[in-house]
C-alpha cells in the first residue's frame, strides 16, 4: 500500500467515524499529493529545518522564523491535535534512520589507499564487536602495531590519524579536507605533519596505544562523533600531549562540531594545526593548556 | 572570560560637542570544546561628559584647541586617563563636517585621545551610530519590525532604516535645530543657506520674530520629515531638504525612532522657546504634534541627545572573528580602503583571480605609488581546502605588487575562512600578513584594526561606512 492509498483510506476513516460521506468531503479535504513527474515522493530530510515553519496562523510568523535560523531545533511544527504532524513524525524518523546508518555503514575500503592513509584496525572484527566492546576499539594487535610503528617510525613529533569512530558519514565527508588543511597549517608554522594513519573501529582511546607504539609528541585524531538529528557527518578532532594508556581523559583537547552547518572542515583544520603548534610549544594538552 | 575594554567616544556636532567613556566586554560564547567564537557581551556606558557647544572660530572654522580642551577637561573629571582607552571614535557630524579644517580637527583629536581611537566624519556612518546609540536596531530585531530612526540635531537629520535588525539605508536631510539662531530678544542672528536652496522662505538676518511668523517654516521642515517616513503623500519637501549628494527613498514604515537635541525637545520642551538661542524647540514641539507621526508606533530610544556619541562610543567597535591569522603586524592598522571583487571575479581561478587583483589594485594606484588597502572577499560557505589553494595562489600573486611597495598584505573574508586562508597564503607571502574573517564590507568602506585582544585570537575592528549601498 503506497502513502497515497494509505491517506486517503485513512481520511475515508475519519470521515466515516465524524459522520459524512466519504466521497464529498474528500475532494475538499485532499491536498495534491507531492509527485514529481518521475513518479517520486519529495525527499522531505532536504528540508532546512531551520527554515521549515509549520505553524497554522501564526500572530507573527516571520519573527519566530527570524528566531528559527539560530536554531537547529524542531520547533514551530504546529501539531495535529495533541500530536506531530505526518511530517516531522516522518522527518524524526529519517533522521533518526540517518543516525543509525551513519553508525551501522563503513567507510569504504578504497577511502584510506586513495588518499595516501596508512590503513590499520583496532581489535575489534566487526561492527557488531566495536559498538559493544569499547575497550577493543582502543587497542591493535601485533600485526597492527608493527604496521603503526612501520609507518609513524619513532617519537615523530605529530602523528595524524583518522578514525571511522561512530559516523562513516562525518569521515567521508569531512576528513580529508580537513586534514589537508591541517598539513596546510603545519606547513606555515614550518612543521611536517608526516604519513596519515586510518583507523577502522576507531575509539578515541586508540591514540593512547599509538602514543605507547611511537612515543609522538602530539596525536592527533579525527574522529567521527555519536550522529545526532540534527547531522550525521559531525567530526571532531581529539588531540592530545604525549598520550599514553591510562592518560586521563581530562588531558586532551577536542574540537567538536566539525561539519558544514558547524565549524566548517577547512577551518577547524586550520584551528588544529595552530593547536598542535601550541602544545608543542607548552608541551601540555586539555586542562594543562587551559591555564 | 570577562576581558574588557575601554573604549571613548566623541562627537563634534553642529551645535554640540560630547564625550562618553564606555566599557566592552569580551566574552567567548561558545563551548569549550569548540573553536572559539568571541563576541561583545556587554556594552555600558561609564562616563557621560557635559554637552558643550561646539567652539567655532566662524562660521567655516572649528576651534581645535577649544574642541582639545573641552576633551582634556572631560578626561580629568571623568577619572580615566587617556592611556587607558583602547579603541573608540572620534566623529565630526551634521554641518560641522563640512567645515574647512574638520579633517585636522579629526586627526589631532584621535591622536589626542588613545592610540587606537578611529577618526570619521559622513552623514552614512553618524546615521549608524545615532540609531545605535538609541538601540533603533536592537528594537527592530527584537520586534522584528521595520524602524525609521531619525537623529535630529542642530544642522541635519540622519536617517537610518533597519528592518529585523539589519540595515537597509540611511540618508540625510537638511533639517536641524540650528539652522537659524537669535538672540535673547528673537533677532534673527543666523539663516542657514539649506532655506534658500530649499525654496523655503525664511527670515533675514536682523529680523526680529516670533513663533507664529516661523511657523510656516518649521512645518515645511516637519513635512520633509514627514515625507521621508513614508507617512505624507508626495516627494516635494522631501527633495527640497534633501542634503546634497545623498539619496533617500521613503517608504512606509510602522515604527520611528527620534534622537538628537531635538527629540529632547520634543519631550521635554523648556518653557522659553528661545532657550537655546535657535529653532530647536519649536521643531521638537512642531514634530510632537505633528499628525502623520501619531499614525504610527513611536519608539523611545534610550538615549536622545547622546545618541550619536553613544554609538561612537559603545558601538563602533565590533570584533573579527575568532580564527583569524596575522603575522609581523604593527597594529593598529588605520584608514585601509576596501578593494572587493564582484561575487563573480572571485569564483575565478587563481590567474583570473590574480588580474582581476592586479587590475583593481590600478585604482590605488597614484602619484605617490600605491597605498595601503585591505582586500574583501565574500568566500565560500562551506571551501573544499583545494579551494581555498586556489584562491591562495590568486590572492599572492595579485597582491605581490602591494608586497613589493613594502606595504602590508591585508585580506578581510565575509566567510569563516580566515585562519586556513592565512596559512595558506603564508608560504605564499613572506613576511608581514593579515588575513581576518567576519567582516562584511564594500568598495567604498574603511577599516581600522585595533591591537589582537582575548588573548591574541580576535582582532577589534572599526568599520567606516562612507558609501552605502546595500
Amino acid at each position: 500500500m503506497n502513502e497515497q492509498e494509505l491517506r486517503s483510506m485513512v481520511e475515508r476513516m475519519v470521515l466515516e467515524l465524524a459522520g459524512q460521506e466519504p466521497g464529498k468531503a474528500a475532494a475538499a479535504v485532499t491536498q495534491a499529493p507531492v509527485e514529481s513527474s518521475s513518479g517520486c515522493l519529495e525527499d522531505i530530510t532536504q528540508t532546512d529545518l531551520r527554515r521549515q515553519y509549520l505553524v497554522e496562523q501564526p500572530r507573527n510568523g516571520g519573527a519566530f522564523q527570524a528566531l528559527k535560523l539560530k536554531t537547529p531545533a524542531r520547533l514551530g511544527l504546529g501539531r495535529a491535535g495533541a500530536r506531530y504532524r505526518t511530517l516531522s513524525m516522518l522527518r524524526m524518523r529519517a533522521d533518526h534512520a540517518a543516525a543509525q546508518d551513519s553508525v551501522f555503514s563503513h567507510v569504504p575500503d578504497e577511502f584510506a589507499v586513495q588518499h595516501g592513509f596508512t590503513p590499520v584496525q583496532t581489535l575489534c572484527q566487526s561492527k557488531d564487536e566495536y559498538l559493544t566492546r569499547p575497550d577493543r576499539g582502543r587497542r591493535f594487535d601485533e600485526q597492527n602495531q608493527a604496521v603503526i610503528k612501520k609507518t609513524l617510525g619513532q617519537n615523530p613529533k605529530i602523528a595524524l590519524v583518522v578514525g571511522d569512530g561512530l559516523s562513516s558519514a562525518a569521515i567521508e565527508a569531512n576528513a580529508v579536507d580537513c586534514l589537508k588543511a591541517v598539513q596546510g597549517g603545519l606547513k606555515a608554522y614550518g612543521l611536517e605533519g608526516g604519513p596519515v594513519l586510518y583507523v577502522k573501529y576507531c575509539r578515541v582511546g586508540a591514540s593512547d596505544h599509538i602514543g605507547d607504539l611511537t612515543g609522538a609528541e602530539v596525536v592527533c585524531m579525527l574522529v567521527g562523533e555519536r550522529p545526532g538529528l540534527v547531522t550525521a557527518e559531525s567530526m571532531s578532532a581529539y588531540l592530545t600531549y604525549q598520550p599514553h594508556i591510562g592518560i586521563p581523559e581530562s588531558k586532551r583537547t577536542v574540537i567538536s562540531n566539525i561539519h558544514k552547518g558547524g565549524t566548517t572542515a577547512v577551518e577547524a583544520g586550520a584551528h588544529i594545526a595552530e593547536l598542535i603548534k601550541t602544545m608543542l610549544d607548552k608541551k601540555a594538552s586539555g586542562i594543562d593548556l587551559k591555564g | 572570560m570577562g576581558e574588557q575594554l575601554l573604549s571613548v567616544g566623541i562627537d563634534i556636532g553642529t551645535s554640540t560637542t560630547q564625550l562618553i567613556l564606555s566599557r566592552l566586554t569580551l566574552e567567548n560564547r561558545a563551548t569549550p570544546f569548540t573553536v572559539p567564537r568571541v563576541s561583545i557581551s556587554r556594552r555600558e556606558v561609564l562616563y557621560r561628559s557635559a554637552i558643550h557647544m561646539t567652539p567655532l572660530l566662524s562660521d567655516t572654522v572649528i576651534d581645535a584647541q577649544g574642541v582639545g580642551a573641552i576633551v582634556a577637561e572631560e578626561y580629568d573629571k571623568s577619572g580615566f586617563d587617556k592611556s587607558q582607552v583602547d579603541t573608540g571614535a572620534v566623529i565630526i557630524t551634521g554641518e560641522t563636517a563640512r567645515k574647512e579644517n574638520a579633517r585636522e580637527v579629526l586627526s589631532a583629536l584621535s591622536q589626542f585621545a588613545g592610540d587606537f581611537v578611529v577618526a570619521t566624519a559622513g552623514p552614512d556612518l553618524e546615521s549608524i551610530l545615532a540609531a545605535r546609540g538609541a538601540g533603533a536596531d536592537q528594537y527592530s530585531r527584537e520586534h522584528h519590525t521595520t524602524v525609521l530612526h531619525f537623529d535630529i540635531g542642530g544642522g541635519t537629520s540622519n536617517l537610518a532604516l533597519y528592518r529585523n535588525g539589519e540595515l537597509v539605508s540611511t540618508g540625510c536631510l537638511d533639517v536641524g535645530g540650528r539652522l537659524i539662531k537669535l538672540d535673547g530678544a528673537g533677532q534673527v542672528t543666523y539663516v542657514s543657506p539649506v532655506f534658500a536652496r530649499a525654496g523655503c522662505a525664511a527670515p533675514a538676518v536682523g529680523e526680529t520674530v516670533t513663533p507664529e511668523r516661523l511657523a510656516p517654516m518649521i512645518q515645511t521642515m516637519v513635512e520633509a520629515l514627514e515625507q521621508a517616513a513614508g507617512l505624507r503623500p508626495g516627494q516635494d519637501r522631501l527633495k527640497a531638504f534633501l542634503t546634497q549628494g545623498t539619496r533617500w527613498r521613503a517608504e512606509t514604515v510602522p515604527v520611528v525612532s527620534f534622537s538628537g537635541g531635538v527629540a529632547d525637545c520634543m519631550r521635554h520642551p523648556p518653557e522659553q522657546w528661545l532657550a537655546y538661542g535657535d529653532i530647536g524647540v519649536l521643531l521638537g514641539k512642531a514634530i510632537a504634534s505633528s499628525s502623520a507621526f501619531r499614525q504610527v508606533k513611536q519608539f523611545q530610544g534610550a538615549e536622545t541627545i547622546r545618541a550619536t556619541v553613544v554609538g561612537a562610543g559603545s558601538h563602533a567597535t565590533d570584533l573579527s572573528g575568532s580564527t583569524i591569522f596575522y603575522r609581523e603586524i604593527a597594529f593598529p592598522l588605520k584608514n585601509l580602503p576596501i578593494l572587493k571583487l564582484s561575487a563573480q571575479e572571485e569564483e575565478g581561478t587563481a590567474e583570473e583571480l590574480s588580474r582581476a587583483i592586479r587590475d583593481k589594485l590600478n585604482w590605488y594606484n597614484d602619484e605617490g605609488g600605491l597605498t595601503q588597502l585591505a582586500l574583501a572577499l565574500r568566500g565560500d560557505s562551506n571551501p573544499n581546502y583545494d579551494r581555498i589553494r586556489q584562491v591562495a595562489c590568486g590572492v599572492a600573486e595579485g597582491l605581490r605588487p602591494l608586497r613589493e611597495a613594502g606595504l602590508v598584505p591585508v585580506v578581510a573574508v565575509e566567510a569563516d575562512q580566515a585562519k586556513v586562508l592565512g596559512q595558506a597564503l603564508a608560504p605564499l607571502l613572506p613576511g608581514p600578513l593579515l588575513c581576518l574573517d567576519g567582516v562584511g564590507m564594500d568598495n567604498g568602506d574603511y577599516l581600522d584594526i585595533g591591537t589582537p585582544v582575548a588573548g591574541g585570537s580576535v582582532l577589534p575592528v572599526v568599520i567606516k561606512t562612507l558609501a552605502f549601498h546595500k
